[in-house]
């Protein structure tokens, strides 16, 4: 089995590499089709591990060799797959052997065609090694790879212009892209005090070492690894405060959006505090927990609200990300680990479909984004409609759609611990994100084409890219049939959560509520929009669309109150403080020196007469010198 | 009765004396004057000191500052000459050349 | 091969006389042979070093002035060696990619000397030798700043000279006192550094001997408040100048807190854990916020080796030796990278004669193989895992935690302003439109520069993925000097600081 946990990891490696080999060089397109074939070998091979894994098999250990050894310090490389990598695994290659394929199409026109394949099996390398690893330093490459991953692709179309945030929010690929790495770094250094923490308390990273010691440690130092450890993820996960940078990521490639931005690598936080389960279920830190639950409620909530109002067609699905990372915090945060896992999966496939629809409309739109310039594009693209559709479906968690199963449990969850205040926000949350979705699908696809005005002739996707995106569109229908068994095998690992026998008996009532309120939102939004645009300058207006629309102000907020500050204090520390202070005390210095040496040069007139003055003058200080001492001695 | 203070004394003013010609004088031949008035006072003082313990270290003593300043004085005057012969003064103010 | 060590230090230097013998069009090929078989000598002395062994090898002494205990007295362990090897290689891969037509001859001669001053301090033993390699040193690069360098030139090389130099006398004032000292409890003069760590001093002695030192290596480090100097002589020198300057000059300073300072001086380091690492830090965030600042790509590269300075200095104060390991290996791993970085800026620089990044912009479309290159040593730089600047990194800031948490916290916020500053320089100089005319038709990387940069890219991915064969030595020596300091510490409060392993620790 341990050849398949290579196979699984290098061969998006290989991709990479090999794409690379080609970056300088013109679009070749047997570049796409190898690496799309290399993963989806990846994928392959981990299916073939995660049956072996569903058949009973013992998870799998591999050690490559050491990597970092100093003092008691050691760290090797090494990869484990048990029930929650390999599931992970699986939804990680799936996703993006898809978007590999979708991308040779829709990348078709890109010079930079083999560039792009090199850095997006780049990603699923690191992201492989984030959920493979058995150490968190192991995680930490994964963590940071992702993060430079990221950063060269959604930088991808570096050669565009800064524009101001009034034009574009993003204001540039490769602004958006340093905002996404420089969030994520703020989060990656409480990370690593997090991994510092459990270091110097368990003497090791590797995980089995390490959740053994911890029923052996004192609360604060828990509670410490804890908090550290959740900030780490609330960076890669973009929860508040460090979202911004999610939805400016959109600036990327839209199969990138797809692919990072919403499948996988925003995931990671989740992963981490599902594999750090023991950790976070402990007792001792049950109020990071609840914390954790009540974020990624505020989350839900605060992304779907955003949401509602936006016109950018990618931004919308960016917000219906967070909010659905809200949810995956909000079950992980209760100790509903697998149903957490569960959502996140589920999430992958449809959110994933959602993106790469979007992609087509770009493609058929030219690259515009502004869902109030679309309409009727149902004619046009008939297969594209029915994706966006299913995925609609799912998110907004209509039965038998993936998305109402794995949502429907979080809800229950929140109702059966009894928080209900996060129950209610959560259903709320539902009703909103039913809204969104139905009001993007039906302001893009149905009513009047309000695109001829700008000139645009829609043309549906390549008949291949349609095909490969099948297997997320299925998965998006079924992916809820298989909870049973999804349960029955990620709860061999974690701990199982199972809803009281009151919560149980109430489940029809409960569902029904959420599947009435999802249901009452897509009808809002067929009212609102299903007949096409009809504009309300009042509604539009009101304070609350504007503050939706600005995003609660916090991009601004943040360009106002850290990025100037922090760079008007720079500036000073350079101009005042480095050359007028510091610098200067050292010429001062200097310059005492000199100008004592120039003033006394004086002195030196050649006349012997003065000399014989300074000698007497001398002999005179150095009597009254020897007199004072002979006094105080 | 003359005792160690009247001769110390005497030193004292003579040395004086010797010092104000080094320090106002600008001909260097009286400089060499003056010197020789401070070498004398000091001098005095050697003698002096040394009869008062009664140790004649200190005598001989003068009697070297003799000896040196003779030598002293004769190769310094023929060095006067010779800067005379080249400069035609022997006035400080005009003979300062190594300003700094 | 025993005395492999001189071979190493006066080979340079004889060839480096023999150079003004040599005919000019041919200097530079003359000094990369001379710099490729000092290379392979130190990769020899790799090769055939023992790594199992944490003491002093390849030892030779021959008395000087054996009235005064000062020998020719030399060594080397897992500490000094990848320094050696390092300047031997940056020395190499710097003449390869120098573009200097002028006066090639006597620049060539000067790094041949230089070397052997650079090799010279990391190999002496004796105090004495230790010194006067490590004054020598000044004067070739002063001649390579201020002959080579740009329109401040004579200001920015008198400024280092005399800057450096006033630090370096209070050192030797140091260490005349501590042969004193030797001398007043052992009878005899020596200035043998391994005689000097037999001697346990009293502990306000340790105290005054220590700020003695300290004032010779805080300002080659250069440390804050000591480290206006650099800036300057960075911006005057020529590409070559900067690159040997930050690759191997600084770490000089760090070197000599590791040799001297803590094992001499073990309670007295205890003692200025506080000051220190107050300093380090603010050299950390500062020099990080003032490389914000520049608008001058080479003063960015400038200030942000100051603020990677900040971070060995936390290091090697961390007292135990995952700090001290790692702060030895981002020694290794600074020197590599910024060298690097310097010599990507050289690169511009030839082509447009100027470093203003208002200048560039779009670089990324013109030159790819230029923008891939600095971008390795971008990530490098900000320390992304698998890549040299990460295993320092992490194991410094992982010692530090040790020592104080939230001083860590601090010096953690490297990871973060450091990848402001990196990547706005990143992005102002290769990515956007090409705006400027004359940035149009820049030329890629031509031969000579790929074949000085390709190594050092694959250095910083072969120790950033596998470090053990660097760390292994280095670390079998930074456990023999921990265990050195406990047993030599005088009082309680630092053999508690002074960690031992875990195992030793939790037995006790």
């Amino acid at each position: 089995m341990e050849k398949y946990v290579y196979i699984a990891l290098f061969a998006p490696l290989v991709s990479s590499i090999f794409a690379a080999l080609f970056g300088m060089s013109s679009k070749k397109n047997f570049v796409g089709v190898i690496a799309s074939l290399l993963l989806a070998t990846s994928f392959m091979a981990s299916a073939t591990l995660a049956s072996y894994i569903a058949e009973g098999g013992a998870a799998i250990h591999v050690t490559m060799m050491e990597w970092i050894g100093a003092g008691d310090l050691m760290i090797p490389f090494g990869f484990m797959v048990d029930h929650v990598s390999v599931t992970m695994m699986v939804v990680v290659t799936l996703v993006s052997t898809v978007v590999h394929i979708y991308s040779i199409g829709y990348m078709d026109h890109d010079k930079s065609f083999n560039r792009f394949f090199s850095y997006l099996s780049a990603f699923v390398f690191s992201m492989l090694v984030l959920v493979m690893s058995d150490n968190f330093a192991g995680l930490f490459i994964g963590w940071e790879g992702v993060g430079v991953c990221s950063w060269l692709l959604i930088g991808f179309w570096y050669h565009k212009e800064d524009v101001s945030p009034e034009v574009n929010p993003s204001i540039s690929p490769s602004w958006a892209a340093n905002e996404a790495f420089i969030v994520n770094r703020i989060a990656d250094l409480a990370m690593l005090v997090g991994i510092f923490v459990l270091y110097w308390n368990t003497g090791s990273l590797q995980y089995d070492v390490v959740f053994a010691e911890l029923p052996h440690l004192d609360t604060a130092i828990l509670t410490t690894a804890a908090i550290a450890l959740f900030i780490g993820a609330m960076g890669k996960s973009a929860q508040f405060p460090l979202h911004t940078w999610l939805t400016d990521a959109m600036e990327g490639p839209t199969p990138v959006s797809a692919l990072i931005h919403a499948a996988t690598m925003v995931t990671a936080g989740v992963f981490l505090v599902i594999r750090a389960n023991p950790l976070y279920s402990m007792d001792a830190v049950s109020d990071v927990s609840y914390f954790i639950a009540a974020l990624g409620t505020f989350v839900a909530f605060f992304a779907a609200s955003m949401a509602l109002v936006n016109r950018d067609l990618k931004r919308i699905i960016a917000y219906s990300t967070l909010s659905q990372l809200g949810y995956m915090f909000a079950a992980a945060g209760l100790g509903a680990y697998w149903i957490a896992l569960f959502h996140l999966a589920a999430h992958a496939f449809f959110k994933a479909l959602l993106f790469l629809g979007a992609g087509n409309v770009m493609h058929a739109m030219h690259d515009e984004l502004d869902i109030f310039k679309m309409g009727g594009l149902k004619q046009s693209m008939r297969a594209t409609y029915y994706y966006m559709g299913i995925a609609s479906i799912a998110l907004a968690g209509i039965p038998p759609f993936a998305g109402f199963f794995s949502k429907d449990a979080i809800i229950e969850t929140a109702f059966n611990e009894g928080t209900l205040i996060l129950w209610i926000m959560l259903v709320v949350t539902a009703g909103m994100t039913a809204f969104y979705s139905f009001r993007q699908v039906f302001l893009t696809f149905n009513g009047d084409h309000r695109y001829k005005e700008f000139g645009i002739h829609p043309h549906e996707m390549y008949k291949f890219v349609l095909v490969a995106m099948s297997p997320l569109a299925l998965l998006a229908m079924i992916a809820g049939f298989f909870q049973g068994s999804f349960q029955e095998f990620i709860t061999k690992l974690l701990p199982n959560y199972e809803m009281s026998h009151h919560t149980h008996e109430l489940v029809y009532y409960l569902g029904g509520l959420v599947l009435v309120v999802a249901v009452s939102g897509i009808a809002l939004a067929w009212k609102k929009y299903g007949n096409g645009l009809k504009r309300d300058e009042k509604c539009e207006n009101s304070f609350i669309y504007q503050l939706l629309k600005n995003q609660y102000y916090i991009p601004h907020f943040y360009a106002e109150f850290i990025s100037r500050p922090y760079a008007l204090v720079s500036e000073m520390m350079w101009r005042n403080v480095d050359m007028k202070i510091v610098d200067a005390t050292v010429d001062a210095i200097a310059h005492i020196l000199y100008f004592s040496g120039d003033k006394t040069r004086k002195m030196q007139t050649g006349n012997l007469s003065h000399y014989l003055n300074w000698m007497g003058v001398g002999f005179v200080l150095l009597l009254i010198v020897a007199a004072i001492t002979t006094v105080i001695g | 009765m003359i005792g160690l203070s009247h001769y110390l004394i005497i030193s004292g003013i003579l040395f004086a004396i010797g010092l104000v010609g080094v320090l106002r004088r600008k001909n260097l031949l009286m400089l060499f004057f003056a010197t020789e008035i401070m070498l004398n006072a000091a001098n005095v003082a050697f003698a002096a000191v040394s009869n008062y313990y009664h140790d004649l270290t200190g005598q001989m003593f003068a009697f070297f500052i003799i000896a040196v300043a003779a030598s002293e004085v004769a190769v310094g005057l023929g060095l006067l000459i010779v800067l005379y012969k080249k400069f035609g003064t022997l006035d400080l103010d005009d003979l300062a050349s190594m300003k700094g | 091969m025993d005395n492999i060590l001189s071979v190493l230090v006066f080979f340079p230097a004889i060839a480096g006389l023999l150079g003004f013998v040599v005919d000019k069009g041919s200097a530079r090929v003359y000094g990369i042979s001379v710099a490729t078989v000092e290379l392979l000598l130190a990769l020899w002395l790799w090769m055939s070093f023992d790594t199992a062994n944490a003491g002093m090898q390849y030892v030779e002494l021959i008395p000087l002035v054996p009235d005064f205990g000062i020998n020719y007295y030399v060594g080397v362990d897992g500490i000094s060696l990848f320094i050696v090897v390092m300047t031997a290689l940056m020395t190499l891969l710097g003449m390869i990619g120098m573009s200097i037509e002028k006066e090639i001859k006597n620049m060539i001669i000067s790094l041949l000397f230089l070397e052997m001053t650079m090799i010279g301090v990391f190999v002496a033993l004796d105090a004495i030798v230790f010194y006067l390699f490590w004054e020598l040193s000044l004067v070739p690069m002063l001649y390579i700043i201020g002959a080579w360098g740009g329109p401040l030139r004579i200001y920015a090389s008198v400024k280092f000279f005399l800057y450096t130099f006033t630090g370096s006398l209070i050192m030797l004032v140091g260490m005349l006192f501590m042969a004193y000292l030797y001398n007043s409890v052992s009878g005899v003069w020596s200035f043998s550094l391994t005689d000097w760590y037999a001697l346990v001093l009293p502990e306000n002695y340790q105290i005054w001997l220590f700020l003695a030192f300290f004032a010779g290596f805080a300002i080659k480090v250069p440390m804050f408040p000591f480290h206006t100097w650099l800036p300057y002589a960075h911006g005057q020198a020529p590409t070559i100048g900067s690159v040997i300057l930050a690759a191997v000059l600084l770490k000089m300073g760090t070197y000599g807190f590791v040799r001297f300072s803590l094992p001499l001086f073990p309670d007295a380091s205890v003692m200025m854990i506080w000051p220190i690492s107050v300093l380090a830090i603010i050299m950390v965030i500062y020099t990080a916020m003032v490389a914000y600042a520049q608008e001058d790509i080479k003063q960015v590269i400038a200030y942000s080796s100051v603020s990677h300075m900040g971070i060995i200095i936390l290091g090697t104060f961390a007292m135990n030796a995952e700090g001290i390991s790692g702060s030895i290996f981002l020694m290794l791993s600074h020197g590599i990278v910024s060298g690097a970085l310097f010599m990507l800026v050289g690169v511009i620089y030839d082509r447009r004669h100027t470093k203003l990044m208002s200048e560039f912009g779009g670089l990324a479309a013109v030159m790819p193989k230029y923008a891939v290159i600095f971008g390795f040593m971008l990530m490098a730089s900000v320390g992304l895992p698998l890549t040299i600047g990460f295993v320092g990194e992490f194991l410094v800031l992982l010692g530090f935690y040790e020592i104080s948490p939230i001083g860590a916290i601090l010096g953690g916020t490297t990871i973060i302003i450091g990848a402001i500053y990196m990547l706005t320089v990143y992005k102002r100089t290769f990515f956007g439109p090409v705006t400027n005319e004359k940035n149009k038709t820049l030329p890629d990387l031509n031969g000579k520069e790929l074949t000085a940069l390709v190594p050092l890219v694959a250095i910083v991915i072969w120790l950033g993925v596998y470090p053990k064969p660097v760390l292994g030595p280095i670390d079998t020596s930074v456990k023999a000097l921990i265990s050195f300091m406990h047993e030599k510490a005088r009082s309680d409060i630092a053999k508690d600081t002074i960690t031992l392993s875990k195992s030793v620790k939790e037995a006790k």
